[in-house]
């Protein structure tokens, strides 16, 4: 009796570590679904997204969908053609994923594709598009401050919040706003824009200057719009009261 | 230093530590200070926006169909039985050499745990068989597929030290690697063991007897949540090594279901 009391104890034992273990097995397989299988690294992905394995293209699209989202979005604004772009920025890179040889980044490459197809769309669209060598306006040597005089104090900090920078950045030229977007928003350093948009690192950095140039005025254009619709609506207030 | 030149100075370098003739400048000229305070603002305030943002599911959907549209992605083979025709495929595959190879290792597990399990079984240290197996590590973290393919025991009933009443076939060891036939045929021995689990009552105590049978049950509901897992994505071997280790519960189980019945006859 002892023993067959004693050895259920022992195998409900077992059956606990099951339920245990089963929640969490059955968790980390939902888990992996459609998550990245486990220990895989970029190489390893690409890999075996080279040789059509569908996990590994899945694994790509996680590791960096959420960074050309990010960027296809700063770029049209509008989130239908982020997707599209999204997804013909991916469709073009697992196209061609097999003449990847790993002399750049992998990143690079990506963005560098995303860049192409995103600076494409807004080409068809005929929308004002920047080379990278345009400019702001023809004294493009002085993108030094200008001089407003007898303008109201335009600084920017405490005038200006995120929408409204949001706002300036998708008035920038295509252009200034790819470089911006990756340097100021998601980090990139120079020499990574370099490749990522096939230009030299002083290219980058002037267009990175014109860009915040350039987004100096709009701010200020929109804080001086600010405070003359303030100063409207408190006029027309003191007319109403007398 | 003059203001073109401190705008130059700017571009070059960012707004990284500026060199003393710029920062001259800028203590004497106040359109300067203006200018970089405001880009100063203008790049704190674009490093706090989202650098990475979640695109809607439906992207990836889309990509996916339009991979498969293409022909760049390879899926594993995966068992489909109502595919038209499949049956036939199936059928053939029966009589591959690998698997007639698989099958009769399962066919011998099948009749050495029917005969185990219709011997009187000893209790004897089969509590501390059973502990040795509960102190093994549990379900893997990772793949091991290696200990798959090794000497996987599959006992019905191992006590350490029986007085000869056990045959030492009924280790039931499996040599061959945990292939699907394999698999399958580790189910059917136990499906076969869990049918002689008496119907009536495995203990007087009733709660014990339900206990018994619910963790049988849960056994259950896990190894067919992993099987059907596995016919999705043959190829997933943390799944394998989850449902290998639940098949050898189910068999202590069973064990001790078993035995329970038997010392209350």
């Amino acid at each position: 009796m002892c023993a067959s009391t004693a050895m259920p104890g022992t195998a409900l034992g077992g059956i606990r570590r099951i339920r245990t273990s089963r929640s969490a097995a059955i968790g980390q397989l939902a888990r992996q679904r459609p998550a990245e299988p486990v220990a895989w690294t970029e190489a390893e992905a690409i890999r075996r997204a080279q040789a059509g394995d569908a996990a590994a293209f899945e694994h790509l699209y996680q590791l960096h969908g959420r960074r050309v989202y990010a960027l296809c979005l700063r770029m049209v604004s509008n989130p239908a053609d982020a997707e599209d772009l999204m997804q013909e920025a991916f469709l073009q890179l697992f196209r061609k994923i097999a003449t990847f040889r790993g002399e750049s980044a992998f990143s690079t490459w990506l963005h560098r594709m995303t860049v192409n197809v995103v600076l494409m769309r807004l080409r068809k669209k005929s929308l004002p598009t920047d080379s990278l060598e345009e400019t702001l306006d023809p004294d493009s040597e002085n993108s030094g401050p200008k001089r407003d005089v007898g303008a109201p104090d335009l600084r920017l900090s405490g005038a200006v919040d995120r929408v409204n920078l949001d706002r300036s950045i998708e008035q920038l030229p295509p252009g200034y706003r790819t470089v911006f977007v990756l340097h100021d928003v998601q980090g990139y350093e120079h020499n990574e824009i370099a490749g990522i948009m096939g230009c030299s690192v002083g290219n980058s950095k002037s267009q990175l200057h014109k860009a915040r140039t350039r987004l100096r005025e709009l701010l200020q254009e929109d804080v001086r719009d600010q405070a003359r619709d303030e100063r409207k609506a408190s006029k027309s207030q003191s007319d109403t009261q007398d | 230093m003059r203001c073109k030149e401190f705008a130059s100075v700017l571009e070059q370098q960012g707004l990284s530590p500026l060199p003393d003739a710029a920062r001259d400048h800028l203590a004497a000229c106040s359109e300067c200070q203006d200018f970089l305070a405001d880009i100063s603002f203008i790049v704190t305030a674009a490093k706090q926006l989202p650098a990475e943002l979640d695109p809607p599911q439906r992207i990836w959907v889309s990509l996916r169909a339009q991979l498969e549209a293409e022909g760049l992605v390879r899926e594993p083979a995966i068992l489909r039985p109502e595919t038209a025709g499949s049956w036939l495929r199936n059928l053939r595959a029966l009589f591959t050499p690998r698997s007639l190879a698989t099958a009769g290792v399962g066919i011998a597990l099948t009749i050495a745990a029917f005969l185990q399990l219709h011997k009187p079984a000893v209790v004897q240290n089969s509590a501390a068989t059973v502990a040795q197996k509960q102190a093994r590590p549990e379900i893997p973290a990772q793949v091991r597929p290696q200990q798959a393919a090794a000497n996987v025991p599959l006992p019905i009933r191992q006590p350490a030290k029986s007085p000869g009443r056990l045959d030492p076939t009924a280790s039931a060891t499996l040599t061959s690697p945990p292939s699907e036939d394999v698999y399958f045929a580790r189910t059917a021995a136990l499906n076969q063991a869990e049918n002689d689990v008496p119907n009536s009552s495995l203990a007087t105590n009733p709660a014990l007897d339900e206990s018994l049978r619910k963790n049988l049950r849960t056994v259950n509901e896990f190894i067919a949540e992993c099987e059907a897992h596995l016919k999705k994505h043959p190829q997933d071997m943390l799944a394998r090594e989850y449902l290998n280790s639940a098949y050898q519960q189910k068999a202590e189980l069973l064990a001790a279901m078993l035995d329970s019945g038997r010392s209350e006859q």
